[in-house]
């Protein structure tokens, strides 16, 4: 059941995007101007859904999701930001809600009596808003044993409803845990042991780059986990990396800043600092000069010449970093029940927002939708 | 893991105990053969073929390993089973597929839940691949064949997908290893055949009825002694009456109901004074010896020693208390054991010492021992006849010794206890050769501080909890903390201090304590 009470503004927030892919949805909606200013979009457990007005400080909607059984995951937006993809149901279900009415559009089982299947965080909608590709950990539930089998993409069709199943799949590495579309519709990445590149259509690899084989060869295997596919506003991924600089007095820990850009497909490592605070999460400004990483700290690091510019203290642990369209803002959020807002430029907070029933965000993705 | 498993793990808690089911039904269920019991409940997924059960004959554990499987069975399989059953089944898994005295020597520290211990060292691989998130005790308290070695690794990757993806899982490719190489290195260490368990079970099964002389010890309190007489039921387990005392004379009365596992493994639940408290004792291979850990049932690392040996047996001591006598005093010393009451033997505490007032049994002798001025530091023998034990005679204390030197405590809320420290003092003295002597567990001082700068930074010995009279550090509560930087937990990184005064000096120990986080899933094998 929803909780969602459609706000008239909100329903017609969307309608320039919807109106490039109408014809994908069989939903209708009103055709009214694009939302003057961000929308984020968040989850805490054990169910809900919220949709916020970054500008107002306020939760606009909020939806519960049935089945999601504790948690909700990873949330991937659609092209046309109208529908949130979940990972529920202990990483065993996908689900499709139009963040308008809060209604299910999509529903896609990964388990099934025989198969347990979970996907660890890795999940994408290609660029057209078609398909949706999920990676797959089976494990064959026998009697009375687990037999673990070999990983897979699984593709779906976003508009196959509330009984979607692949329409195909593919082999997959192991210990995958980020997938992130490229523009062109053709690949996309699959981050993991290392960066792995595949055609959507065939499933046949393109090209495998290091991470833990990366290119610098004066350091230790680097350390990389990244949950969360925001490559919003600028195309870019990005990622802390741990490993540890080699030198003849003894190794020194190092934070490098990876980025991806899933476009031309440029891959960067660039240390920024000694290991001096841990970062969990970044995200690249839209001027793509400063990159903002959050954990215990706020941490702005200048891209271009690889160096902390600023550090300061928060309240508390925050896991999920984003930034403002305009690139003035920083959205933090992931843990508690708190969605924080603080001035890019001088890292101050500048309001915090607490969740209606103070639950936790824990491992949510804090995604935004663009404002124009 | 839901929130319940920490309710039902605290329900589990006492399964391996007797009257944890009704009487009545447990002898119901013990009516049924084992095999039978298997059958009946086990079998619709534990298929059976030519007498064995599909992976349940193919697997030797503890009583507590038993336990925990059946509380996995459970939780994730849905398993319902009454008391009487579980507590049947156990029994006789555990009886016949155990493991021997000597398969489960090394780990015998995680079944009695001590605080503190060091674990076992199974090479760097094992201590990432399994010891990252268990005790390598507990994988030692198991035996498989390579084939079932490797399907518990895929039961792993099967229930808990992040074990590929958490730390020291991703540096590696975990699940190569895992159902690689892996399985075959623990069938070589821990497999399912041995010559141990096959002679241990054809040994004949010991009475333990019959009276008992014991000796113990409460750390940060006090050594205590006295007397146990065991009763065997029809039903072969035990009831204990204990009659003991503390070294200052304290009664320490009450009774234990136990069970006898797998022939020796003594799991009892006893009443002392108002304290409840657990049993993890192990019966030597002759049958006249008992010893291991007693607990608080709800605060596991609260406990102490406890060795019962038969009485009437060969002479010997089993303890000198006090342990150590300072020169130029007179002390009534007490010494525990068997054999001891021939009045025609003298008593003899060693060079500078002398003797009056002795009083004695066969079990005990008090004496008031005086120790010459002049006497020579030195450990002392101390003997009646063929029984021999040990007495340290000192000047002066030269070094205290803060044990553990180095400790974990948790922080407690909601739903999930505090688990405090004990430490103790112990004096040394030096002997003119240099080396050090043990004197035994001094009255101190406790306090804490910073261990280094950033604890100093942080304030952790604000936050973090505080000691009470006798070396028990007593964590804070878990949770954010406000006061603390980025709301903090009470967690802290503390240098422990003992100051012992001695004659005008006073004496230093320190220790390192660790004030951690909760740990919220508290099965009985870590």
């Amino acid at each position: 059941m929803s909780l969602a009470r459609p706000h008239r503004t909100w329903t017609a927030g969307f309608a320039l995007a919807l109106s490039l892919c109408m014809a994908q949805h069989a939903y209708t909606a009103t055709r009214a101007a694009a939302p003057a200013a961000d929308l984020l979009v968040t989850a805490a457990k054990p169910d809900r859904l919220f949709v916020i007005d970054a500008a107002a400080r306020a939760v606009r909607t909020q939806h519960q999701v049935a089945g999601a059984n504790g948690q909700i995951f990873t949330i991937v937006l659609s092209p046309d930001q109208r529908i949130a993809f979940l990972l529920v149901d202990r990483m065993e279900r996908i689900v499709g809600i139009d963040l308008g009415s809060g209604r299910e559009v999509f529903r896609a089982e990964l388990s099934t009596s025989a198969e347990r299947v979970k996907d660890f965080f890795a999940l994408m909608v290609t660029p057209d808003g078609k398909e949706l590709i999920a990676y797959e950990l089976p494990t064959q539930l026998k009697p009375s044993e687990y037999v673990v089998e070999e990983p897979r993409f699984a593709v779906f069709r976003t508009d196959a409803g509330l009984t979607a199943r692949p329409v195909r799949s593919y082999p997959a590495p192991r210990r995958i845990h980020m997938l992130l579309a490229r523009p062109n519709g053709q690949s996309f990445y699959a981050l993991g042991f290392d960066l792995y590149e595949y055609d959507v259509k065939t499933g046949k690899l393109l090209g495998t780059r290091g991470i833990q084989k990366w290119a610098l060869t004066d350091h230790s295997q680097p350390d990389l986990l990244a949950f969360w596919p925001v490559s919003e506003p600028t195309g870019v991924f990005t990622s802390p990396v741990y490993s540890e600089l080699k030198k003849a007095g003894g190794n020194v820990p190092m934070t490098a800043l990876m980025s991806l850009n899933l476009k031309s497909g440029e891959l960067a490592y660039a240390d920024f600092e000694p290991l001096s605070a841990l970062i969990f999460s970044t995200i690249l400004s839209p001027d793509r000069k400063h990159a903002y990483g959050v954990y215990t700290t706020l941490t702005s690091i200048d891209v271009d010449a690889h160096r902390l510019e600023k550090r300061v203290p928060l309240d508390h642990t925050f896991y999920a970093v984003n930034v403002s369209s305009d690139g003035r803002e920083i959205y933090l959020g992931g843990t508690n029940c708190d969605v924080g807002f603080y001035d890019a430029a001088k890292l101050e907070k500048k309001a915090i927002l607490k969740l209606p029933g103070c639950s936790d965000q824990t491992l949510s993705t804090l995604r935004v939708i663009r404002g124009k | 893991m839901s929130i319940g498993v920490e309710k039902y793990w605290k329900s589990w808690a006492a399964a391996l105990l007797l009257g944890s089911s009704g009487a009545g039904a447990a002898q119901g269920a013990a009516a049924v053969s084992g095999p039978e019991l298997v059958r009946s409940y086990c079998s619709g997924c534990h298929q059976e073929q030519a007498g064995k059960f599909e992976r349940i004959s193919d697997i030797r554990k503890t009583p507590e390993g038993w336990v925990m499987t059946l509380f996995r069975m459970r939780q994730m399989h849905g398993l319902n089973l009454g008391d009487d059953v579980r507590d049947a089944l156990v029994r006789y898994l555990a009886d016949t597929q155990g493991l021997a005295p000597a398969e489960s020597a090394a780990g015998r520290f995680a079944l009695e839940r001590r605080p503190n211990a060091q674990d076992i060292d199974l090479g760097p691989e094992i201590g990432v691949m399994c010891g990252r998130c268990h005790t390598l005790a507990r994988v030692s308290l198991q035996r498989r064949d390579e084939a079932e070695w490797l399907k518990l690794a895929h039961t792993h990757v099967g229930q808990w997908t992040s074990i590929e993806y958490s730390a020291s899982g991703r540096d590696r490719p975990w699940w190569q290893i895992a159902s690689g190489p892996l399985p075959g290195k623990l069938a070589a260490l821990f497999p399912f055949s041995s010559s141990a368990w096959n002679e241990w079970q054809s040994r004949p099964v010991r009475d333990l009825g019959g009276s008992w002389v014991v000796v113990g010890h409460v750390p940060g309190g006090k050594d205590f002694y006295g007397t146990a007489r065991i009763e065997r039921d029809a039903g072969g387990d035990f009831a204990a009456h204990y009659q003991l005392a503390d070294v200052t004379g304290f009664a320490m009365n009450g009774d234990s109901k136990a069970i006898l596992y797998t022939g020796y493994e003594w799991r009892g639940s006893a009443q002392i004074g108002a304290r409840s408290l657990r049993e993890v004792y192990a019966v030597s291979d002759d049958g006249n010896r008992i010893a291991g850990r007693w607990f608080d049932a709800a605060h596991a690392e609260e406990g102490g020693e406890w060795t019962a040996v038969r009485e009437g047996g060969a002479p010997q001591v089993l303890a000198v208390l006090p342990q150590s006598l300072r020169a130029g005093t007179t002390t009534t010393v007490t010494i525990v054991g068997n054999g001891l009451g021939a009045a025609t033997l003298p008593v003899s505490f060693g060079a500078g010492t002398s003797v009056t007032k002795v009083e004695r049994s066969a079990q005990r002798i008090r004496a008031l021992v005086t120790v010459a001025a002049n006497a020579a530091p030195g450990m002392r023998a101390v003997s009646t006849g063929a029984a021999v034990g040990k007495l340290a005679v000192y000047a002066q204390i030269d070094q205290l010794n803060v044990v553990p030197g180095y400790a974990i405590a948790r922080l407690g809320g909601g739903r999930v206890e505090p688990v405090s420290a004990q430490f103790e003092a112990m004096g040394f003295t030096r002997l003119p050769g240099g080396e050090l002597l043990a004197l035994g567990p001094v009255s101190a001082e406790w306090t804490s501080m910073p261990f280094d700068a950033e604890a100093k930074r942080t304030e952790d010995e604000k936050f973090a909890g505080h000691f009470d009279m006798r070396g028990r550090f007593l964590p804070s509560a878990a949770g954010p903390n406000p006061a603390r930087e980025f709301s903090g937990d009470n967690v802290g990184n503390l240098t422990v201090v003992a100051r012992a005064a001695d004659s005008s000096r006073t004496l230093e120990g320190r220790g390192h304590l660790i004030v951690t986080v909760q740990r919220w899933i508290t099965p009985p094998i870590y």
